[in-house]
């Protein structure tokens, strides 16, 4: 029977990893990306435009680490939050679809609020569901 | 589902979270179950019946 031990020590590094890539991530938003739409040719404007997505992947990767390496109640309180957040996300995103093919919205920037909605909707309903488990949630 | 973990646990002397540690499984996870908000999987409750040397249904009582 294969266990999933709980090592505090790993959180407390996994919070700290999970922080500085969000540094990361601001800090290209802030002193790289502005740069992206002025940048000579199509290579350079893609490689600037997509600099903020590498911390944003190392962000996923550590949250799939985290739900690999929780224990069997920690692993059903993400899927039910991965659940809601996706029915949620996937909901509202087609709304935004309609819209925009409606012409009702045109912003282009739209799919960048994807992730962050998905994170934001995550972490409620994982809350929600921690509480229903008698658990804090803020784990 | 009732069960009689902290009954067991107290009887160990075993705050939560040793016995969390015992198990593999978080402080948490050994509350919800005592307080019957959570049912553990197959495995678990074997670790659980293995770890006080008794049997699952000693242990757990699917009740009514």
């Amino acid at each position: 029977m294969k266990r999933a031990l709980q090592i505090p020590y790993s959180r407390r590094r996994y919070r700290a990893a999970t922080l500085a890539l969000m540094a990361v991530y601001v800090a290209l938003m802030l002193l790289v990306w502005p740069f992206a739409r002025g940048a000579h040719g199509t290579p350079a404007k893609v490689a600037l435009a997509l600099l903020p997505v590498l911390p944003v992947i190392g962000v996923i990767w550590l949250m799939v680490w985290r739900v690999l390496h929780a224990d069997e109640l920690e692993q059903r309180l993400h899927m039910v939050a991965l659940s809601v957040a996706s029915g949620v996300v996937a909901a509202a995103s087609l709304v935004g679809g309609f819209l925009g093919a409606a012409g009702v919205l045109v912003r282009g920037d739209l799919l960048i609020w994807v992730f962050p909605a998905l994170c934001l909707v995550y972490g409620l309903a994982r809350w929600i569901a921690a509480r229903r488990y008698g658990t804090d949630g803020c784990e | 589902m009732n069960n009689r973990l902290r009954e067991l646990r107290d009887a160990k002397g075993w705050s939560q979270g040793e016995l969390g540690e015992r198990l593999g499984v978080s402080r948490q996870t050994v509350n919800a179950i005592e307080t019957g908000r959570y049912d553990p999987s197959l495995p678990l409750a074997f670790r659980i019946a293995k770890l006080f040397r008794k049997t699952i249904e000693a242990i757990f009582d699917p009740g009514e």
